[in-house]
């Protein structure tokens, strides 16, 4: 990571390490910051008052992390999150588990008790260092303020480089009030371009061109990579057809021709059939998820792998790679030319694939059908459109349903799968970018997780748009009890859901209700149009179930399907 | 089915339990270990036995060598085996 601007340095009167603290941020080009402050972190906040960027106090720390996370993935630049000791510290930390699972850049920065007190069961203070160690990239204590320009330089640089992930820095108080006399920097290592082997390069080009049934499967490495121009160009100039993990969405958009979709338990069933058919796997930045695989021992039974992944660590991890490529994937493309398969049979088949199996959007009755409206929402919002999604069957239907222009017009929360992430998400995207119609998808348990970052929204005026999708259920978790647990539903109903349309306008946030699908077109335009921050309330059928579903555990062949309730 | 690493890894705080915090969530028994300082580093010789047959030592092998702060690992030749009073931690 280059600075922006020079590193501080020592000036006459020698700053103390939270000033450092807060000037090396401005160095390293730091526009946003979200925080909350308390007793161990007072010193940091006293400095803040004085920074170049802007600091937006969330109402809860998971939301700072959240927003940072969500912040990373749209600008492809650090995420920063600022939180106290203890308490500060611990509700980061689902944030942080999730920026891990996805690979997402950021920096969380926690005060804790003075290092005298460390160790002692002091008040607020957690070892927030041991408790996070298996879900950061990589984390320091601070001990010395001369070291917080080295240690901060060197944290954004690991959050950024090779696999991205959250790195934490833990600041003990004595630290942020003492005078940094001599600090230091940090060089970063010499970038070694790591030469990518170029037998395995020609073997992969062997194997592409004799392929019979050769598949893409592009996951959310090729967005982290930079390399989707490059992905769209070999798709385009080897016409091999593909498929797509939840975080791949939107590298091949839904128009293009050979693209069968989402692979996985909510996948299409072409996309889950052309694995299933596949003699040749090439795997661009994707981890073969279970979500995505279904019961590994059966999935791609036929198909030799090609396996591209930066993380040395990913290859053979739980499928053997017959061709394994560690590099980035941006330049693995560059060299890899192979002659272009005679595929035209399998084209064919996948092309008819897409064709019958494509979603229909007729639903009975008159109420609204979700997958529906977020198939015309993502429409009508067209290539500017960002959805910011929570968790449950309505972020598998922003996934199936939604048109999305790039994947990082995607965000949803896919290896933790964290409830509560919507809104704050899209909070950090819409400050990344305010010129995109960034819409929040969330359920109502979801977004009641959060909720109370409506009174962000509120401070900061972000006009983030809200479709809160109400089934007054906790509908994957009812959908699973239906199939798999014989219907007893155990603790899914929220039919005691607030008016959620009121809650926002006590908040100061525009809102209104959606009940019929009449209504569906209007409200998008109402939404979008909206110049400030705007809820949509929609009421939707409690009984609906996400289509196809593989159950957890099977094969991707052993597809269910339903209707439309 | 034990496998033996020598693992360098930087003086810094936090290094040990990372190193071993991973191997342990990945699935593996550490059954000995030792813990010697050469200076700049410490070098770190450990014993691991896979939990069960889904578990590659190559891949673990990968696994540490991201860490940040691992400067080195590699697989100790055998006639390298732990001598008995060498062994801090007993399985
Ligand atoms: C923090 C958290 N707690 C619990 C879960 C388990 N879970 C997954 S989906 C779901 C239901 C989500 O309900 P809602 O947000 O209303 O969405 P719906 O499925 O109804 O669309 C639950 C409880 C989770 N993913 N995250």
């Amino acid at each position: 990571m280059t600075a922006a601007s020079p590193l501080p340095k020592a000036a006459a009167a020698p700053a103390t390490g939270a000033r450092l603290l807060v000037e090396t941020l401005e160095a390293l080009g730091v526009e946003v910051v979200f925080g909350y402050p308390g007793g161990a972190i007072m010193p940091v906040y006293d400095a803040l008052t004085a920074a170049r960027f802007k600091h937006v106090l969330v109402r809860h720390e998971q939301a700072a992390a959240f927003a940072a996370d969500a912040y990373a993935r749209v600008t492809g630049k650090c995420g920063v999150c600022l939180a106290t000791s203890g308490p500060g510290a611990t509700n980061l930390v689902t944030g942080i588990a999730n920026a891990m699972m996805d690979s997402v850049p950021m920096v969380a920065i926690t005060g804790n008790v003075a290092s005298p007190l460390m160790g002692t069961d002091a008040f607020q203070e957690i070892d927030i260092l041991g408790v996070t160690l298996p879900i950061v990239k990589h984390s320091w204590i601070v001990r010395d303020p001369n070291d917080i320009p080295a240690i901060l330089q060197e944290a954004f640089y690991t959050a950024t480089s090779g696999r991205p992930g959250p790195v934490l820095i833990d600041l003990p108080k004595d630290v942020q009030v003492s005078a940094a006399a001599a600090p230091r920097d940090f060089n970063p290592p010499l970038e070694q371009t790591r030469r990518i082997d170029p037998a395995q390069l020609r073997r992969a080009e062997s194997a592409i061109g004799a392929a019979e049934r050769p598949l893409l499967y592009i996951g959310g490495g090729v967005r982290i990579a930079n390399a989707v121009e490059d992905v769209r160009a070999f798709a385009e100039a080897t016409g091999i057809p593909a498929v797509s993990t939840l975080q791949g969405l939107g590298v091949l958009g839904p128009d293009w021709p050979g693209h069968l979709g989402m692979l996985g338990m909510h996948g299409l069933r072409a996309a889950n059939e052309a694995v299933q058919q596949s003699d040749l796997l090439i795997v661009l930045g994707a981890r073969f998820d279970d979500r995505a695989t279904g019961k590994l021992t059966e999935f791609a039974p036929h198909a030799r792998i090609i396996h591209i992944d930066v993380d040395a660590a990913e290859i053979d991890k739980l499928r053997h790679a017959h061709v394994p490529i560690t590099g980035d994937l941006k330049t693995v493309l560059a060299a890899l030319k192979p002659r272009k398969p005679a595929i035209e049979t399998w084209r064919a088949q996948c092309e008819a694939a897409i064709a019958a199996h494509a979603f229909d959007y007729n639903a009975p009755g008159d109420g609204v059908y979700a997958p529906a409206l977020l198939n015309a929402l993502s429409q009508a919002a067209g290539d500017a459109f960002v959805a910011a999604c929570d968790v449950g069957q309505h972020q598998m239907w922003a996934a199936q349903h939604c048109r999305f222009a790039s994947p990082s017009a995607h965000l949803t929360s896919g290896g933790l799968g964290a409830m509560g992430y919507g809104l704050p998400a899209g909070i950090g995207a819409k400050l990344a970018r305010p010129d995109a119609h960034v819409v929040t998808i969330s359920g109502d348990g979801s977004f009641a997780m959060n909720i109370q970052e409506l009174a962000t929204l509120r401070r900061y005026n972000i006009p983030l748009k809200i479709v809160l999708l109400d089934n007054s259920m906790l509908g994957l978790v009812r959908q699973w009890q239906e199939l798999f647990f014989e219907q007893n539903y155990s603790e899914v109903d929220l039919s005691d859901n607030p008016d959620f349309a009121s809650v926002a306008t006590a908040f100061g946030i525009e809102a209104f209700r959606i009940t019929k699908r009449e209504d569906v077109e209007a409200g998008i335009a109402r939404l979008l149009a909206a110049p400030g921050p705007c809820l949509a309330h929609v009421l939707i059928n409690p009984m609906e179930n996400v289509w196809p579903l593989v159950p957890p555990g099977k094969s991707n062949t052993e597809m269910m399907h339903g209707a439309a309730r | 089915m034990t496998e033996t690493f020598t693992i360098q890894i930087d003086r810094a705080e936090g290094s040990l339990q990372r190193l071993i915090g991973l191997i342990e969530r990945r699935g593996f028994h550490i059954d000995r270990m030792t813990l010697a300082d050469t200076g700049a580093h410490r070098e770190v010789r450990l014993a691991i036995r896979p939990r069960d047959n889904s578990r590659s030592c190559d891949v673990l092998g990968r696994q540490i060598d991201r860490l940040i702060g691992v400067r080195r690992i590699a697989p100790a030749p055998a006639s390298n085996a732990f001598a008995e009073e060498a062994s801090v931690c007993p399985a």
